[in-house]
């Protein structure tokens, strides 16, 4: 068979190829190590950390060849490493959206807005209203934190639109990073992140208007502690979940096209191929606005239930 | 699910990005959809006064019309009456005028016959003298005959 019909490989670092070459046959146990090697190159962030075994600072073994690494995998690293992609990712995306709006406010005048204006104003609206509609209490801060988690949460999940192949085809055709993770919402680092900064201000709240004795009355039944805690966690796993399983099902149509690809040699199963990712794109679309919104609508509805005196 | 260092950072960067909001964002978008109510609050009430004023003009106007067409009628009544009045009493006048003319054109004629009458009396006195002076061929003294002359005279 030969190799140029097999696209989905551009995905796998060069040394994983290099292993796989003898797979040409017809060998389904091989292609299948293959496979999982390929989804779980697609879930593995680029690792920044310490290794104990080199004792230093450093990438996570072939992940990437412009920067120092280490000889340590991603597993073998502890808990202080850092997801770079993620990092990145999601900085740049608050920066871009958050900047937009900057922008777009520095321009502003009150009098008839231009359409970008007129679009800033209907998000802002959107989400004030909201806020408006299912918040009693006085808060300064909500409405910022609501509009802050929905934008940046939405720009976070658009990024599971781009192909899940961009950046590897990217990082194979000689920019020297072969793992990158555009979805930083896949990565369960930032939605926790957000779920206990919520936690925070709904601690906060609550203790504000209740008092420290009516915060801590609550647990009386030790069980509520519990229920405290994985009701924010859950707010962190559903959106989490949420995106890692889109993206999953995007990597899933990709392998199922490339396994096709390698089996008949058939360009044309490109056709089916794209069908579906478009579908599943089209579906997803909605995901991804309805993540943001309600894990929007939860923070509201949390802080709201802080500051509802019984 | 591999939880790490980068949540830390991920906390940070969410907490940079809700100061931001919170101290730029939403206040400059607050500010400007409130100055933007305000204006259409603004305009809107403009509009409606203008309107009630508009209203209010036309409702003068016709008042002023009708005002206007009402003295009209009024001034032509009177000067129909006004024109009335002048030629009855132009009538009037002419008729008093005549009347007058009239009198004294009567007076100079009741005048003229009583000078008339006065004349032939004198006349026919002096006849009456005459002829009497000639039938008793002697001369009547005047002045002792005048009283019976006199008496003479008033009777004719």
């Amino acid at each position: 068979m030969n190799r140029t019909n097999r696209p989905n490989y551009n995905a796998l670092p060069k040394k994983l190829m290099a292993e796989n070459n003898h797979t040409e046959s017809s060998n389904y146990a091989s292609e299948l190590t293959s496979t999982s090697d390929y989804i779980s190159h697609h879930l593995t962030n680029l690792t920044f950390g310490w290794c104990e075994k080199s004792q230093s600072w450093g990438y996570a073994n072939h992940q990437q060849s412009l920067f120092e690494e280490t000889p340590c995998k991603v597993s073998e690293m502890g808990f202080w490493t850092l997801h770079i992609d993620t990092i990145v990712m999601s900085s740049l995306l608050g920066t871009v959206f958050f900047g937009f709006f900057g922008l777009v406010l520095m321009g502003a005048k009150s009098g008839v807005p231009g359409k970008v204006q007129n679009f800033a104003e209907f998000v802002f609206e959107f989400i004030s209203n909201a806020v408006k509609t299912n918040f009693h209490g006085t808060s300064k801060i909500l409405g910022p934190l609501a509009f802050t988690s929905c934008v940046w949460i939405l720009s976070w999940n658009l990024m599971d639109l781009l192909p899940v192949e961009l950046t590897n085809f990217v990082g194979n055709a000689g920019v020297g990073i072969d793992y990158f993770k555009l979805l930083p919402t896949a990565d369960v680092n930032g939605p926790l992140a957000l779920a206990i900064v919520v936690m925070f201000f709904v601690t906060y709240y609550t203790i504000a208007t209740h008092g420290l004795g009516g915060f801590l009355k609550e647990f009386i039944n030790p069980i509520e502690l519990v229920g405290y805690f994985s009701k924010h966690v859950a707010l962190a796993l559903r959106l989490y979940g949420n995106l890692f399983a889109g993206e999953m099902i995007f990597i899933l149509i990709g392998i199922m096209f490339g396994q096709f690809f390698m089996s008949f040699g058939q360009t044309l199963w490109f056709i089916p191929g794209l069908m579906m990712n478009l579908v599943w794109a089209l579906f997803h679309i909605l995901i991804i606005a309805l993540q943001a919104y309600i894990f929007m609508m939860l923070t509201i509805a949390y802080i709201n239930l802080a500051c509802a005196k019984h | 699910m591999n939880v790490n260092a980068t949540f830390f950072a991920e906390l940070i960067a969410f907490c940079i990005f809700i100061f931001i909001t919170y101290r730029y964002l939403w206040p400059s978008f607050s500010s400007i959809l409130d100055a933007r109510r305000k204006e259409i609050a603004e305009g809107l009430e403009a509009a409606s006064q203008s309107q009630r004023k508009l209203e209010d003009a036309n409702e003068e106007s016709r008042k002023l019309v009708e005002d206007a067409k009402s003295e009209a009628s009024n001034l032509i009544n009177l000067a129909g009456t006004r024109g009335d009045q002048i030629v009855d009493e132009a009538k009037n006048q002419a008729v008093e005028e005549q009347k007058k003319i009239k009198a004294s054109a009567e007076a100079d004629i009741e005048q003229n016959i009583t000078k008339a009458k006065e004349g032939l009396k004198q006349e026919v006195a002096a006849l009456v003298i005459s002829g009497a002076e000639k039938i008793l061929n002697k001369e009547v003294d005047e002045k002792s005959n005048k009283d019976i002359v006199d008496a003479l005279i008033k009777e004719l």
